[in-house]
């Protein structure tokens, strides 16, 4: 049996100031959630208690309009940062190698596979107590750290994009005698630049925190922010402990939107993922 | 490598083949049994279609002539110093420009940056691209990109030039544009051409001869020859010389795959 199925016209496109306001809305509202939350989490403690929870405008006052501890979050940031990024400087260059190693000798991936797997399953927390004792509280332990947290994303995503390149590509170069050497680096490594970028985002942001934790074992010297979370709250300077947090968050998710942007500049005009 | 173009000096006369297989067999190390005893001499100047079942070993038949692939038994002469090889897909390196692209064989063989811009920037012209030079794959329809990647391979001018299959990916009428498009090249050119296709109307249109290979392991069953002259136009298509030969490249092909 036949039915009539009335025409339905296109919808329409939305406003730019809806379709604007379709994006930015959803995470607006989700963030005014949680701040009700947090105030109404708030107001259930007892008034004693209520120092673990700095109203915004205690943080403000005790912390962001201060000038000292904006000085102090300045100062402790810059040494986070300088953890986080020597680490990183490490374990980039010796991921890449160690990704095109294993992408040119089975032998070195069947080698070196199952101990990244293990290195990501240990416990990095565990063994800091044995760094501590090998090393010492310097900066040597903390970068060491951050390189145990920020190492298995580099070589392993390097090699997913290296293995990810068409054999065709390789065939052309074959058919032109190109070394291998030119192979990787006229093909391989630009073709696994969008995969290795999405490992470079994974570290970045764990080298942040990886820095803040190896701190947090490491109170001596000139602390960073990690040092600066403990020694707030031995304090019982909760602001400033708020502030901190807020400073490591923004930090992680700085570099994370550096590197980011660094892909989509190198990559978006042919990958889609570079749109993102 | 197993390849032997240089045992037997080239022949004076012109008759010499361009690229031979002589009773050559392959066997992959896992067993299979690719091909068995092909025998096939390509003349300079012609245009040579392989058809036959899938799995057969065409793409592999190519393979080995350019030296992909090496061979068992038999034996193989071909001319490598100017070879063009296109692939089923275009294989273009996404992240580069059309331009760059097209350079890129001269620039794997050392070529100077201005000659291979000048030679790149004459083949793209030549295949239709021209104002798209900047652009880059994904911005390209399929066609455009197998006009691209073309171009590629005739910066190289192949004296020899092996497809594997490079139209099949394509709609109808952007492959029969691009069969046009080929045979204005290998007129211009006058490459030897070993072609791979599915398509037997592809085949019998731009060869002047079809050869049909069985199911694996890979022999010539069949060869027929194209009786029309080029350069040919598109009404051959509707002709009852060409309607007769699409239907016993395609009964060949049936017993072929029946084996």
């Amino acid at each position: 049996m036949t039915a009539f199925y009335p025409p339905r016209p296109a919808k329409q496109r939305p406003l730019a100031a809806i379709e604007i306001a379709l994006n930015v809305g959803p995470p607006v509202l989700l963030g005014a959630a949680l701040a009700a939350l947090y105030a109404w989490a708030r107001s259930g403690l007892e008034e004693h208690r209520r120092f673990l929870m700095p109203g915004w405008s205690d943080l403000w006052t005790g912390a962001f309009a201060s000038e000292p501890v904006r000085a102090e979050l300045f100062r402790a940031a810059g040494v986070t940062a300088q953890i986080a990024l020597t680490g990183l400087a490490i374990t980039i260059p010796i991921g890449m190698l160690l990704g095109v190693l294993m992408f040119r000798w089975r032998f070195a991936e069947r080698a070196a596979f199952p101990y990244l797997v293990a290195l990501q399953s240990i416990p990095i927390l565990a063994i800091i107590p044995l760094i501590q004792s090998l090393l010492g509280f310097g900066f040597v332990p903390k970068v060491l750290i951050v390189a145990l947290f920020t190492f298995f994303a580099i070589p392993t995503t390097l090699l997913l994009g290296l293995k990810s390149l068409d054999p065709g590509i390789i065939d052309l170069f074959r058919l032109q005698g190109a070394s291998w050497r030119t192979t990787l680096l006229k093909a391989g490594l630009p073709a696994s630049l969008p995969a290795l970028f999405a490992g470079l985002r994974i570290s970045a942001g764990l080298a942040v925190i990886g820095a803040i934790v190896s701190e947090l074992f490491f109170v001596s010297g000139d602390g960073g922010l990690g040092q600066m979370l403990i020694n707030t709250k031995i304090d019982f300077q909760y602001e400033q402990m708020y502030a901190a947090l807020i400073v490591s968050s923004a930090m992680s998710i700085g570099v994370y939107l550096f590197f980011s942007w660094l892909g989509r500049r190198l990559f978006s005009s042919w990958h889609d993922a570079g749109e993102a | 490598m197993s390849e032997q173009a240089t045992a037997p000096p080239p022949a004076a006369d012109a008759a010499a083949p361009a690229l031979s297989f002589a009773d050559l067999s392959l066997t992959f190390a896992d067993g299979t049994h690719a091909l068995a005893g092909i025998n096939l001499a390509v003349r300079p100047g012609e245009f040579v279609s392989i058809l036959g079942p899938s799995g057969c070993g065409k793409s592999t038949l190519l393979r080995v002539a350019a030296g992909l692939v090496d061979y068992s038994a038999g034996a193989l002469n071909v001319d490598r110093a100017h070879l063009g090889f296109t692939f089923q897909d275009a294989t273009l390196l996404p992240w580069r420009t059309v331009r760059r692209n097209v350079e890129l064989l001269l620039e794997l063989r050392g070529a100077p940056p201005a000659e291979r811009r000048r030679i790149a920037q004459e083949k793209i012209a030549l295949v239709g691209l021209s104002g798209f030079e900047e652009h880059h794959p994904k911005q390209l329809s399929g066609g455009m990109k197998m006009r691209a990647s073309l171009a590629r391979s005739l910066t190289l001018d192949p004296k020899i030039f092996l497809f594997d299959e490079p139209f099949g990916a394509l709609d109808e009428v952007t492959r029969e544009r691009l069969n046009d498009e080929l045979l204005a090249l290998y007129a211009r050119q006058g490459f030897t051409a070993l072609f791979v296709t599915h398509s037997i109307a592809e085949a019998a249109y731009l060869s002047s001869r079809v050869v049909v290979m069985s199911a694996r392991p890979g022999r010539i069953v069949a060869e027929f020859a194209a009786p029309f002259p080029y350069p040919r136009r598109d009404e051959i298509r509707y002709s009852a010389d060409f309607a007769r030969l699409s239907g016993e490249v395609s009964a060949a092909l049936r017993a072929a795959s029946a084996t």
